[in-house]
């Protein structure tokens, strides 16, 4: 069967697909970092609890304070992006999340029980010593769960050639696991969030140390042990993921490959250099780094996925029916959104420190 | 069509997004108008200088946080996730063309969360006015959220002038979008009342208590009016004709009204109940139940919105099954399997039927219909339907079910679908006609000599297919009434029609002794004396007995459509002057049960089960709002001619209402489209398969069908309702909206006609009684009811058509399908030959010479044609 009679005919877009594209690796770009905090902290805290020692209990605590923090908006942040890569890339990611519909679907539900356990166990922390490590394991082991759907799906859609699969089995139970790249991909992502909730743990130490809490300091070698030692091992999955992908899918020779070829080893470099910084505890340089190569990662990301639909689809296809005011309007919204939301945490702000001030 | 269908069977029918919604919308509507809940209670705390209600405020805020943030939240993205599973293509249309909107709503939704966040965690650490500033904030964010997707939501149930000039702001403020929003708003703020009554009666103390929960009883009482009043006005912003449909043309919309209108009262009498000082053992349960109470009013009214929208998902742009409505008449030309992307199977063959039925269903049912599951279940819904009825259901399912699409395929792939659901899903046998073994009928040919017998006598019966609807106790369609003619005919050269002075009697058969249809046939009179016998009363011309009650059901329980009646002649003394026999034909075999459920009566082939009657009592009631099947249970007698009338046994009816053919043949023709004489045989006793096979005269044997003479049954429709539109009856348009005509072009071309009086003329083909030039005797009808055949005479006006002819639809030479001699008795009698009485110059029979003059009609003299 011809997968390209497969592929669903597109709807039209409002504006260029250029706006889209760049809201797309925008919101991502804050989704994905948020997410790693999430589940990076989570983990820690797992890994924290099993090793039982003492300092695990108060970097433990704070990870449990945050996380229904980091949740709330790694799903926040997850909305855009997602509304974004359905309005350019809809016809083959409604597509692939019917494949996998059972499991696609289930995301929700196990998302809830996540995070209903990361309230218990931020409610329970203190109470439960042994129970917090079945609520926090809850999580992480759900929350990875999750992850390793997502990878499927984000794989799934760029496999039109798979689809097929479909005709023979439409219950909703199919999974991309024949990808090769599907394994070191997920792995690639699950290792970065552990690297980033540990630096994540590094600047929330680093800032509690720069406010005379000498105790943070542990916080900032536990984060910067985990940042370093993960993104080692992710170097190697990275190289894994990138062999991975199929041969002349990126070819040298074209502007995108080359392209590819500087954002990676750019992005390589990055991350040497910032396992180099993370060894000496430099917070702020490792933040830096950090930062970005994860842009750089997130063009990648884009490269790879636009490479794989090359043969079916690009966005510039999509034929646009220009409505240009409601884009506007949006900006607007955003825009004071974001002026708002300043506003609101310079508040929040300014109340805990008063707070502080007055104990 | 374009995306691949999740394949679920007891999930389907949307059970997944109805379960997801209802939960979220009920969360969702509290996030709202619980974010004002909280500011001004925080106010009231404020106002009267009261820690205890700040405390309140306090944990209710908590509760608010972990139930809207968290359930609320995720199941909102959750029916994203949902709706772009199940209906991808909508799903698609509606994130792109309003993916501004929607991310605006995203930007609230940011909003929401920071501010719920401050406002919970900074409670009592924040100066006051600031805190209520967040608060405030928090409310406006989530107002907004519900302004966008309100505009949305609606847009789907009433696109309003985006349908023509595709406008964002035309979609957006669509005709329903300010009522529906205040009636939100102010729904948001009850349901805030409703949570409030659960926090605040678990309150310890019992002052607080009781300020608190009648404090909450404001909350429900005071927009409750309001609400009342925007629903109003949200009713009457749909279009009227919209209208009609939700709360007129959908029966199954009915539970959903009533309960919205019945929990109305309860909410508000909760209300007040709560507001009354009681203890915390007796307030908590009752503001749990309003709780749920909250949740299936809440649930009744979305069901409502969400049925009115049928069969759409978009109204009048996009059906329930992702079909744009524009796409329609492309998909029903060239077929689903040929332009759907996701099907394994591009034809149809005897082997992979039931597969295709699967895929067309996934495609083009699924959406709306579960298997198995508790919505919309199909095979429940289809039980009563064999293959070719639910096939039939199916290619008018949209005309009078105003929530159904048009089928949207080709007549093949809608067979498959009929075939997957009634025999797939429900086991129906695939045949609905299952050529059924006839026992062969013999019959003693009378003796005629022609040399010494003085008499002639022709006996036939009124009708040549008679059917009888024998269902118990619900015989409500056809009286058990045959009627039988003779003329007795005294030979010579110029014969003589006897009608004084002579006694003419009939017997049935010997075992059809009891004729009474009020006994099934296990319980029929076997008491051999009770045979069935009567007199023939002088009528114009001839003899006739009316009213002869007979069924098709012999005492040994075979079925017998033909019934051989002897009939004598005998003269004043008694003595015997001519006997013949003739069948008088008497069916059961009616095809109600194809689409009404119920098993055949008698022998697995005839027989009206009561049923099946029941579901006709019963559509009839669902579909024109009758109680008919409640009063057949209680025993009353519900006849259809007592409203529709019946100029064949002189019924009035109703004057408004189509006569009894008109509405049977108007109705069901509207599922029997594009069908040729198959559609008549669905119903009449008529096929050449069943176990009757009443169309059996010369005109079936040279292969002429019902149609020939009758016209297709879209015209034989069209003409009974034209007559009854003509009259001004309302009922007649409904039914002919969608009949196109198919012997002319245009319905103006269309004869109306009077039903049993206006019949196809025999002369319309047989041109002076000619060998016709036409094969369709449609649209010319004979003028009254002395034009028809069964009332005609020759040119003499002393021998009736049917003496000679025999019957309608049993003209001689006629094959009967139980035995070659049955309806040919006289013929082969007096002339040896199952030939009209008299062919081949056999007028010696009742001229005792030969003759040269075409007395009886034209074009006589000759040989038979057809033989």
């Amino acid at each position: 069967m011809d997968a390209a009679t497969l592929i669903p005919t597109p709807d039209t877009i409002p504006v260029s697909w250029g706006w889209f594209q760049a809201l797309l690796l925008l919101t991502f770009l804050l989704h994905i970092l948020v997410m790693n905090i999430m589940l990076g902290t989570a983990f820690i805290a797992l890994v924290s609890h099993l090793k039982n020692n003492r300092t695990s209990n108060s970097l433990t605590r704070e990870i449990a304070k945050k996380l229904p923090f980091a949740i709330a908006f790694a799903v926040n942040f997850g909305v855009a992006p997602l509304l974004f890569a359905q309005v350019l890339y809809g016809h083959f990611l409604y597509t692939s999340s019917v494949l996998m519909a059972t499991f696609w679907l289930s995301i929700i539900g196990l998302l809830m029980i996540a995070y209903y356990a990361a309230y218990v166990y931020k409610y329970k922390h203190d109470q439960l010593p042994s129970g917090r490590i079945f609520l926090i394991g809850l999580t992480v082991s759900l929350l990875l769960i999750i992850g390793f759907f997502f990878s499927n799906n984000m794989t799934l859609m760029l496999h039109p050639e798979s689809w097929s699969r479909y005709l023979e089995q439409p219950g909703g139970l199919l999974l991309n696991l024949a990808d090769p790249t599907l394994l070191p991909r997920y792995l690639h992502f699950m290792l970065s969030a552990i690297a980033i909730g540990g630096l994540s743990i590094a600047i929330f130490s680093s800032y509690k140390h720069s406010r005379g809490q000498q105790d943070a300091q542990l916080g900032i070698e536990s984060g910067c042990k985990w940042f370093a030692y993960s993104t080692m091992v992710n170097i190697a999955v990275g190289f894994w993921f990138y062999f991975s992908l199929p041969k002349g899918m990126l070819a040298h020779s074209t502007p995108q490959g080359i392209f590819f070829i500087i954002l990676l080893i750019a992005g390589l470099g990055l991350s040497i250099l910032a396992i180099i910084r993370a060894l000496s505890c430099r917070v702020l340089a490792v933040t830096h780094l950090t930062l970005t190569a994860v842009v750089l990662m997130v063009f990648m990301r884009d490269l790879v996925r636009r490479a794989y639909l090359k043969p079916w689809f690009t966005p510039q296809d999509l034929e646009v029916v220009p409505v240009y005011a409601p884009f506007i309007l949006f900006l607007l919204s955003f825009i004071a959104g974001l002026a708002l939301i300043g506003w609101m945490l310079k508040l929040a702000f300014e109340a805990n420190a008063n707070e502080e001030a007055q104990p | 069509m374009n995306y691949p269908i999740w394949q679920l069977d007891f999930f389907g029918g949307g059970l997944l997004i109805a379960v997801i919604a209802v939960f979220h919308v009920y969360i969702s509507h509290f996030a709202v108008g619980g974010g004002l809940f909280l500011v001004l209670t925080e106010i009231k705390g404020y106002r009267e200088n009261d820690p205890a209600i700040l405390a309140y405020v306090r944990k209710h805020t908590k509760f608010f946080l972990l139930l809207t943030m968290v359930a609320g939240g995720l199941s909102g993205v959750g029916i994203w996730f949902t709706i772009a599973l199940l209906n991808p293509a909508a799903t698609s249309m509606l994130i792109h063309t309003f993916v501004f909107a929607w991310a605006i709503e995203w930007v609230f939704f940011l909003i929401e969360i920071i501010a719920l966040f401050i406002y919970h965690y900074s409670f009592g650490r924040m100066e006051r006015k600031k805190h209520l500033l967040i608060g405030w904030i928090y409310f406006g964010a989530a107002w907004l959220s519900l302004f966008i997707i309100n505009g949305i939501i609606d847009f789907m149930l009433t696109p309003g002038s985006w349908i023509e000039n595709g406008n964002f702001w035309s979609g957006f403020f669509n005709p329903t979008f300010w009522p529906a929003l205040f009636f939100r708003t102010f729904l948001t703020l009850i349901i805030a009342g409703l949570f409030g009554f659960l926090t605040s009666t678990w309150i310890r103390e019992q002052e607080l208590r009781s300020t608190m929960v009648r404090y909450c009883a404001r909350w429900l009482l005071i927009p409750f009016a309001l609400l009342l009043g925007s629903a109003y006005w949200y009713k009457t912003a749909l279009p009227a004709e919209l209208q009609t449909l939700i709360f007129q043309r959908m029966p199954e919309m009915k539970p959903f009204i009533s309960g919205f209108t019945l929990f109305s009262p309860v909410l508000v009498f909760g209300g007040l109940l709560l507001a009354i000082r009681m203890p915390g053992k007796i307030s908590r349960p009752i503001a749990g139940t309003m709780l749920i109470i909250g949740l299936l009013y809440m649930g009744c009214f979305e069901f409502i919105r969400e049925g009115g929208r049928r069969p759409y998902i978009i109204r009048d742009y996009m059906y329930s099954t992702s079909l744009l409505k524009k796409d329609v008449p492309q998909v029903q030309e060239r077929g689903v399997l040929q332009l759907a992307k996701w099907v394994q199977h591009r034809e149809i063959t005897d082997d992979n039927r039931l597969e295709v039925g699967r895929e067309i269903f996934n495609i083009l049912c699924l959406s709306c219909h579960s298997v198995g599951g508790p919505l919309n279940e199909i095979k429940g819904l289809t039980a009563n339907f064999s293959p070719d009825g639910l096939d039939a259901m199916i290619s008018g399912m949209h005309i009078f079910h105003p929530y159904m699409p048009p089928f949207a395929g080709t007549a093949v792939e809608r067979t498959a679908l009929a075939h997957y659901i009634a025999n797939g899903l429900n086991n129906k046998p695939t045949m609905d006609k299952e050529n059924p073994a006839l026992k062969e009928k013999f019959v003693d040919i009378p003796e005629f000599d022609p040399d010494k017998d003085e008499y002639v006598l022709l006996a036939w019966s009124r009708f040549g297919m008679q059917f009888l609807f024998d269902a118990q106790p619900n015989q409500f369609l056809t009286p058990p009434k045959n009627a039988l003619h003779a003329q007795l005919i005294k030979r010579g050269e110029t014969p003589e029609i006897v009608s004084e002075d002579v006694t003419l009697s009939y017997i049935i058969e010997e075992k059809f002794p009891s004729p009474r249809i009020d006994k099934s046939p296990d319980q029929t009179n076997r008491d051999h004396s009770n045979t069935l016998t009567g007199s023939l009363s002088p009528a114009e011309g001839g003899f006739v007995a009316e009213g002869i009650s007979i069924t098709p059901y012999s005492t040994t329980g075979d079925f017998d459509p033909y019934q051989v009646v002897t009939v004598e002649a005998r003269d004043t003394d008694g003595t015997l002057l001519a006997a013949t026999k003739v069948v008088v034909p008497v069916s059961t075999e009616l095809g109600c049960r194809s689409c009404h459920g119920g098993d055949w009566r008698v022998d697995n082939r005839a027989g009206i089960s009561s049923t099946t009657a029941e579901n006709i009592l019963e559509v009839h009631d669902r579909l024109s709002d009758t109680d008919l099947l409640a009063k057949a249970s209680a025993g009353q007698s519900v006849q259809c001619q007592n409203c529709h009338s019946e100029p064949l046994i002189q019924a009035e009816g109703k004057p408004q209402h189509l006569t009894l053919s008109a509405s049977l043949h108007g109705f069901h023709a509207n599922f029997l489209r594009e069908r040729g004489a198959e559609s008549c045989n669905f119903c009449h006793p008529s096929s050449a398969h069943g176990a009757t096979r009443s169309f059996r005269g010369i005109h079936q044997d040279i292969g002429l069908e019902c149609t020939n003479c009758h016209g297709s049954l879209e015209d034989h429709a069209l003409s009974l309702l034209k007559a009854e539109q003509v009259k001004g009856k309302k009922g007649a348009q409904r039914l002919m909206n969608n009949l196109q005509p198919q012997e002319v072009t245009t319905i103006t071309e269309i004869e109306p006609r009077t039903p049993w009086v206006n019949q196809p003329d025999c002369l319309n083909c047989h041109v002076d009684f000619e060998a016709p030039d036409s094969e369709s005797a449609f649209n010319t009808w004979t003028e009254n009811l002395a034009g028809l055949f069964r009332n005609r005479t020759d040119e003499s006006g002393q021998l009736f058509c049917s003496a000679c002819h025999s019957s309608p639809h049993s003209l001689y030479p006629a094959k009967n399908p139980y035995g070659e001699e049955l309806d040919n008795i006289q013929p082969l009698q007096y002339q040896q030959e199952p030939l009209p009485m008299g062919s081949n110059r056999n007028c010696a029979i009742c001229h005792t010479v030969e003759m040269e003059d075409e007395m009886h009609h034209p074009n006589m003299l000759r040989e038979f044609r057809n033989f």
